[in-house]
């Protein structure tokens, strides 16, 4: 039982942090639905002129749906979780509780600049590095004051013992740290020569050791952008929306340091068959098939913490957006090492089976978790009961359709694709021309769009029922135990 | 749970099938990535789903039990449950076969992609001779029109008429304007294969530039102009060349042909770039082959 | 023993660091100094390819292009001899992409030449037909940024001993001369008007004629040196 004494939690900068993830989420989503039709019917490239092409956007979604929607989500669940778990108000520190809006304000601002200077054709073209040195700082500098404020909160904790989740966020705060900076490590021009651009700069690394050094940071910012944080929120929300008791502590033990130690060593896979040295894309390929059993660890974990409770997955959708956020967390996490043993990898590696993996992972885990979690916390946050559940439940099945649609058809072109690749006929000639493999995707390329479509649906539909519940709500007397009150 | 598990099943085979169906031709079974591929996919899709409908049928039809440990956090609590068997066992047996494969199996084959790659285009290379030591004409035809889409189509056309211009047109052997073009400017583009190369402005009137243009353009055919010999003199009376000196001007002759893709060609169009080493010998001939046919 | 670490911040977090970092320190240093060699053969970029190379970043052409060739026949036959690692040491960033909705374009310099390229640029459709590449008619009229190209192999060859106005190849000439930034923007501006010599495009000429560098002119160096 918790102790009687109340403790007057703040959620002020987890509120503000909320409001962001709708609002980077519904950005960084249209422009992926806009992406997603101009690969199939591209004369939307025009719509601009040099602003509105693919290529030029292609930056924009990725920044704005992982450093925008994804990050405001971890942020907005970590200044609720870390309170709640460590016993301790930020109320009871203004330094920290400034260090939060100082946190929040930079990250915006630094958001905002990315928009701009990615418009612009400002970038550095690196995957999910692309921004230049000037909002290189500024992120280190809020990702500093994120982790003062994960140390500062635990320094004046009255719980002694740290949570799971605070383990994920603790290694979500390092592990990007590491990455961060060794890969984004650039060389002003301006700086040294005294010419040109003042924001341009030059990569530390070249050729084949910058692929390394690039991997080895893109794969880990998955696994500890789009993995570790999003566990840390489901290892909360889930068994305090339902009531239930965290299935097993050794298997979330050896499921955490598993998972930290094989991640690391996995990005190799991204270098299959590149210049890379064979030993080392060897040790990719074999280390993310072990990878699939820390994180299923995590994943079966949160579904036997589910046991004998399928009544509550049919009635409380919030629980059926975590529990198939674990799903699809599962097949994402066997299709990855799949895709990494090498003779798939030849035929997987530059289709769009590729995005496919990446979008049943961020869709169907990441961006379910995170709006459940923000199902969660809001009313708990505003006090309101949420606003209705017929939208609710709307959303959850044009989401689940949309993301079906998604994965399945990039499934199909991509190995389409790929076989089409390494064709040859009878007289020893390859059968297809490269634009055969692009005209015959234009259906998959549809149906894909179309499930963007749903997704982004759901999205809006999610953006209107937080907005109405925060308006008019119906208004809360006592704070919800376990199951969020929501409007029938 | 049935209508569940049913529900499964029909999901992996749709997904299994579709993608078997829509990939069709493309799916050669002798190419063992292919199998491969196609045999991770069914894992992804059959592991998963099973493991899933495992994990649902226990919130069904089991119930949360155990010894709970002494601490909670906001409310909630953790059990000290054993980790599932099957996991941690595969978890082991994981780790195991990554030693075993690191350390035992690969340095000892040493493995290298270089070589793999050597070893292929070596077995490609006798297969292809043994199977096309003499082809006929028609064999030859074929091959051609297959290089042909594949490498040259992506220029000059699928039907190798050139795009509305932007490259050769392929169904004749050569145009007036380029023929005017050549007579004016001379022409040095092959200069390994015939190093002289063609001055310019050979012949000086108007009318028999015209009218050579035309004779040429036309395949030779119709009445010979009266300067004719002049070109005839290198370019032979019937157009069909001559060795070091000047390339077939009639049709696409094997050893035109071959000069082009191995020195590339620049002319009023444009340029276009020399493909030498991407074919074997036979293939290039077979192109030959090709060219010669859609002209007729 | 983990419970340990779970009452103590400061050596949880020191723990977690050393299960993360052991991974990099293992992949990243061995090899780190060998694969960044240059093969023989290779040179660093003109300061005209480079400014092509900076337009091909600005616009992510990485996005859809991949320059990578990997060893199968597939791929040789497609695009040319598989990619070594030394090719790539002057590479800053790596252009490897990672995907391939365009083909790859790592030898492209082999097998598309200055007329394609710019009618492919201004339309892609014109010269392939069903292609869904988007169209780029403005490069044919903004100007490059000579300065920041010419900054950048500066700082390079300042910082990373990049081999500009150096003998590589021993035949005692300079194989990639840089010199000041007027030099480069005078040698950069005559190779531009090689290359513009064989394009048809009126605004270009008329760019050229005052001086100015299109940016598809510098583009279409940088693709034409990509052998």
């Amino acid at each position: 039982m918790e102790k009687s004494r109340r403790i007057d939690y703040d959620y002020s900068i987890s509120k503000l942090f909320t409001i962001t993830t709708i609002l980077f989420g519904i950005l960084g989503m249209s422009i992926g639905v806009i992406l997603a039709f101009q690969l199939a019917f591209p004369s939307l490239n025009n719509i601009a002129g040099e602003y509105g092409t693919f290529s030029r956007l292609r930056p924009l979604h990725t920044n704005a749906v992982i450093f925008g929607f994804a990050l405001s989500g971890i942020f907005a669940a970590w200044y609720y979780i870390g309170q709640r778990v460590l016993k301790v108000s930020l109320n009871e520190s203004p330094f920290l509780k400034k260090v939060g809006y100082l946190h929040f304000i930079l990250y915006v601002i630094t958001i905002i600049l990315a928009v701009v200077t990615l418009l612009m054709g400002i970038t550095t073209s690196k995957e999910y590095a692309e921004l230049e040195w000037p909002l290189d700082i500024l992120v280190v500098i809020w990702w500093v004051l994120w982790g003062v404020s994960i140390f500062g909160l635990m320094g004046i904790r009255r719980e002694k013992v740290l949570y799971i989740s605070i383990w994920y966020f603790i290694a979500t705060f390092i592990a990007v740290a590491m990455l961060y900076l060794f890969n984004n490590l650039e060389v002003p021009t301006a700086l040294i020569s005294g010419e040109g651009s003042w924001i341009h700069s030059v990569s530390f690394y070249s050729g084949t050791n910058d692929a390394l050094v690039q991997w080895w940071y893109g794969h880990n910012a998955v696994a500890f952008v789009f993995t570790t944080p999003i566990i840390a929120m489901i290892y909360y929300f889930l068994p305090k929306e339902s009531g239930q008791n965290v299935y097993s502590y050794k298997l979330s033990i050896l499921a955490f340091w598993g998972l930290l130690f094989v991640y690391l060593w996995a990005g190799g896979h991204h270098l299959i068959y590149s210049t890379v040295p064979d030993w080392i894309q060897t040790m990719g390929s074999v280390m993310s098939i072990i990878l699939i059993l820390p994180s299923w660890g995590s994943a079966i974990n949160m579904l036997l913490t589910m046991k004998g409770q399928w009544e509550q997955l049919q009635t409380n959708t919030l629980i059926k957006f975590m529990v198939l956020a674990s799903t699809f967390y599962m097949l994402s996490t066997i299709e990855g090492p799949i895709q990494a043993i090498k003779s798939v990898n030849a035929i997987a590696h530059f289709t769009d089976w590729i995005p496919g993996h990446v979008h049943d992972g961020v869709l169907g885990w990441v961006g379910f978790m995170i709006m459940a979690a923000v199902l969660h916390m809001t009313p708990r946050m505003f006090k309101r009961e949420l606003y209705s559940k017929s939208i609710l439940e709307t959303q959850f099945w044009l989401q689940t359709m949309g993301i079906i649609m998604y994965f399945s058809s990039m499934w199909i072109a991509g190995i389409t694709q790929g076989m089409m690749w390494r064709a040859y006929d009878e007289y020893g000639s390859l059968v297809y021309s490269f634009i055969d493999t692009v005209i015959v995707l234009k259906p998959y390329y549809t149906i894909r769009a179309i499930g963007g479509l749903l997704y982004l649906t759901g999205f809006l539909l999610f953006a209107y029922n937080i907005y109405k519940t925060i308006r008019v709500g119906r208004v809360l007397d006592k704070e919800p135990v376990n199951k969020t009150p929501i409007y029938q | 749970m049935r209508k569940l598990v049913i529900g499964g099943i029909i999901l992996i085979i749709s997904l299994l099938m579709g993608t078997y169906i829509m990939v069709g031709e493309a799916f050669d079974m002798n190419d063992s990535v292919n199998v491969l591929t196609f045999a991770g996919v069914t894992a992804i899709v059959i592991i998963t789903v099973s493991v899933v409908l495992k994990y649902v049928n226990q919130m069904k039809n089991a119930n949360s039990e155990g010894e709970l440990s002494d601490h909670s956090w906001d409310g909630i609590g953790e059990y000290k449950n054993k980790i599932p068997t099957g996991w941690g066992i595969l978890f082991i047996a994981t780790i195991i076969w990554f030693w075993y494969y690191l350390f035992i199996a690969f340095p000892i084959n040493e493995y290298s992609q270089i070589g793999e790659y050597n070893d292929e285009v070596k077995e490609y290379n006798k297969r292809f001779e043994e199977k096309f030591k003499n082809p006929t004409e028609e064999t030859l035809k074929e091959m051609g029109k297959s290089q042909f889409l594949v490498q040259c189509s992506v220029c000059h056309g699928i039907d190798g008429m050139g795009i509305d211009g932007k490259a050769h047109d392929l169904t004749k052997r050569i145009s007036k304007e380029q023929v005017k073009a050549v007579i004016q400017n001379g022409a040095n583009n092959f200069k390994e294969t015939y190093p002289g190369g063609m001055p310019p402005m050979l012949l000086t009137e108007e009318k028999d530039i015209e009218e050579v243009s035309e004779y040429v353009a036309n395949g030779l055919k119709g009445e010979m102009p009266s300067m004719w010999p002049v070109c005839a003199g290198c370019h032979g009376m019937g157009g069909e060349g001559m060795p070091y000196v000047a390339p077939n001007i009639k049709e696409y002759s094997d050893e035109l042909i071959k000069t082009v893709l191995h020195e590339g060609k620049e002319g009023i169009i444009g340029k276009m770039p020399s493909f030498k080493n991407r074919l074997n010998e036979t293939q290039e001939k077979a192109i030959a082959n090709y060219l010669r046919s859609i002209g007729e | 023993m983990f419970s340990w670490f779970e009452k103590r911040p400061f050596f949880f977090g020191l723990l977690v660091f050393v299960f993360v970092s052991f991974a990099g320190i293992i992949e990243i240093i061995p090899d780190f100094a060998k694969q960044s060699r240059p093969t023989v053969g290779t040179k660093p970029y003109s300061v005209l390819e480079l400014a092509g190379r900076q337009i091909y970043i600005n616009e992510s052409c990485n996005s859809c292009h991949s320059q990578l060739i990997r060893p199968f026949k597939s791929e040789t036959d497609r695009y040319g001899m598989y990619s070594l690692s030394g090719e790539y040491a002057y590479d800053r960033p790596f252009l490897w992409g990672s995907k391939r909705t365009g083909p790859d374009l790592m030898r492209v310099g082999n097998y598309r030449t200055t007329d394609w390229h710019e009618n492919h640029m201004l339309e892609p459709k014109s010269v392939v037909p069903g292609s869904i590449m988007p169209a780029y008619p403005h490069l044919f009229e903004k100007s490059t940024d000579m300065d920041t190209a010419w900054a950048e192999a500066y700082t390079v060859k300042k910082v990373f001993s990049t081999p500009y106005d150096k003998d590589i190849d021993g035949d005692n000439k300079i194989d990639v001369p840089l010199g000041s930034l007027e030099e480069a923007k005078e040698r950069s501006l005559e190779e531009a008007k090689e290359i513009a010599k064989k394009m048809k495009n009126k605004k270009v000429e008329e760019m050229i004629n005052r001086g100015e560098i299109p940016e598809i002119v510098s583009l279409i160096a940088y693709l034409n040196s990509l052998k």
